[in-house]
């Protein structure tokens, strides 16, 4: 009986400084590692655009992050099952999204852009991709774009879960879209005979996903906080030119 | 075609070997829960044990009609939404529940199989000289047919090997995971691939090895 009362008092006590152990806590942050620049892996190590992002993030407000990696489609399945506290993987804010969860502020502004493979003349911007099959990635904000569009009904949507770059160079594909800036550093610095086509047809503003639960608001809170101190101190501005060679962080 | 680089795939190959051993725990550890799973549905099943068997009948038949994948998905992206506190299914844990679960309804059939397949006059020589239904089986059936299931539980053991490549879909960096990572940064596909590829290769080969010594074994009292 005794023993029984120790117990349940100190599973109470554990209920009871749950909130407060929560703070040390890491922060668990789901990304793919599959969208170069922004997190990739290179000999083992997760590295990108966002994982610099989040690891000043991290240091602003004075929390370790743990990554967790997982194919695209899964990220939402996780933060949605409690598995990760945020989403760094380019989410772009929309309409849907936001009836599910909470967004930080943006911190990328960027385009939709079609890419195509070196020498295909057929198409040279988004008014081409009619009777065309298009590669976008799945759950991504880019396959909406395209059904968005009037001719879209005329357009093969083709989804994957990764490595569409490498499809569109082997012409299984006749185009897929994707961010600009991504696209444009994936022409620059690696092994693939691919082109943009025309100019990005849609603004999009890319930001953190939170639950829409009171834990998942404060801690959007904290991450806006931490993200004007790093605008502030010029840190973000920094961490896009190392990347990309330009501000992205700024509208 | 453009060249291989081949200074990237030599440089893959203590990367990608460290993911080996997750690799290895996951199939291990399914295989063992599996065969204690199987062995225990085999007998429900063989002995006719009344519920036990129907249940078992309905679950051997949802495990083996149903992709692993999808299973996966229901255990660990599923299970969490019903019930939160199944949150604490962690990625391995989930993975490990399937090729379990999936692995032993396959198992406890080709067990069962092997267990019938113990001619009918050893149970009758047995059950004559006073053996109890356990005894028969843990001295006289399980024995033999552990040397005839053998070859298709090693078989199952190779395909599960194979399948934890499936649990970098609920975010768990094994072997596979860990080179869809790196060909993604690369872009060098099929640098990265061949050498994931021939690395499970190699595991396979080494178990095929185990597989004959065991047999080899199993058969001593047979050969003459």
């Amino acid at each position: 009986m005794k023993t029984l009362l120790i117990n349940a008092l100190l599973i109470l006590s554990l209920f009871a400084s749950a909130p407060v152990l929560a703070q040390d806590e890491p922060l668990r942050v789901g990304m793919s590692g599959q969208y170069f620049p922004f997190t990739f892996v290179e000999q083992d190590e997760l590295k990108g655009f966002e994982v610099d992002v989040m690891n000043a993030l991290g240091d602003q407000l004075g929390r370790s992050i743990q990554y967790e990696t997982a194919n695209f489609s899964g990220l939402f399945g996780m933060l949605e099952a409690g598995r990760i506290d945020t989403v760094a993987n380019q989410i772009t804010i929309t309409a849907e999204r936001q009836q599910a969860y909470v967004f930080s502020e943006p911190y990328v502004y960027d385009g939709a852009q079609v890419v195509i493979k070196k020498g295909n003349t057929e198409v040279q911007g988004v008014e081409d991709l009619k009777g065309k099959t298009v590669a976008v990635n799945l759950g991504s904000n880019f396959e909406a774009l395209l059904r968005e569009l009037p001719y879209a009904d005329q357009i093969n949507i083709k989804t994957y879960e990764s490595n569409l770059e490498r499809d569109t160079a082997l012409g299984r594909v006749d185009a897929f879209v994707m961010d600009r800036v991504s696209a444009s550093q994936i022409i620059k610095e690696k092994p693939l005979p691919l082109a943009l086509a025309g100019p990005p047809f849609s603004q999009i503003t890319n930001a953190y996903p939170f639950r829409d639960t009171e834990a998942g608001r404060a801690l959007r809170d904290q991450i806006n906080q931490a993200l004007a101190a790093l605008r502030d101190n010029g840190t973000l501005a920094s961490i896009s030119e190392k990347w990309f060679g330009t501000d992205i962080t700024q509208p | 075609m453009d060249v291989l680089n081949v200074d990237y795939m030599l440089g893959l190959v203590p990367v990608l070997l460290r993911y080996l051993p997750l690799t290895l725990q996951l199939a291990g550890a399914g295989m063992l829960f599996a065969l204690v799973l199987a062995c225990l549905f085999a007998v429900v099943r063989v002995l006719r044990i009344p519920v036990l068997n129907q249940l078992t009948i309905v679950f051997i038949s949802f495990f083996r009609g149903t992709p692993l994948l999808v299973q996966l998905f229901l255990f660990y992206y599923g299970l969490p939404q019903l019930f939160s506190a199944l949150t604490v299914i962690d990625g391995i844990t989930a993975t490990v529940m399937g090729l379990t679960l999936h692995f032993s309804a396959y198992m406890a059939e080709s067990i069962r199989a092997a267990i019938v397949g113990v001619d009918r006059s050893q149970t009758e020589a047995a059950l004559s000289i006073g053996m109890t239904n356990s005894q028969l089986m843990r001295r006289i059936v399980l024995p033999q047919a552990t040397r005839v299931a053998l070859p298709t539980l090693m078989n199952y053991f190779i395909d599960m090997i194979k399948a934890t490549s499936l649990a970098f879909t609920l975010g768990v960096t094994e072997l596979m995971g860990a080179t869809q990572k790196e060909a993604a940064g690369s872009f060098l596909y099929f640098e990265a691939f061949i050498v994931a590829a021939i690395i499970y290769w190699i595991v396979v080969e080494l178990l095929s090895k185990l597989q004959n010594h065991l047999e080899t074994r199993l058969n001593k009292a047979y050969n003459r």
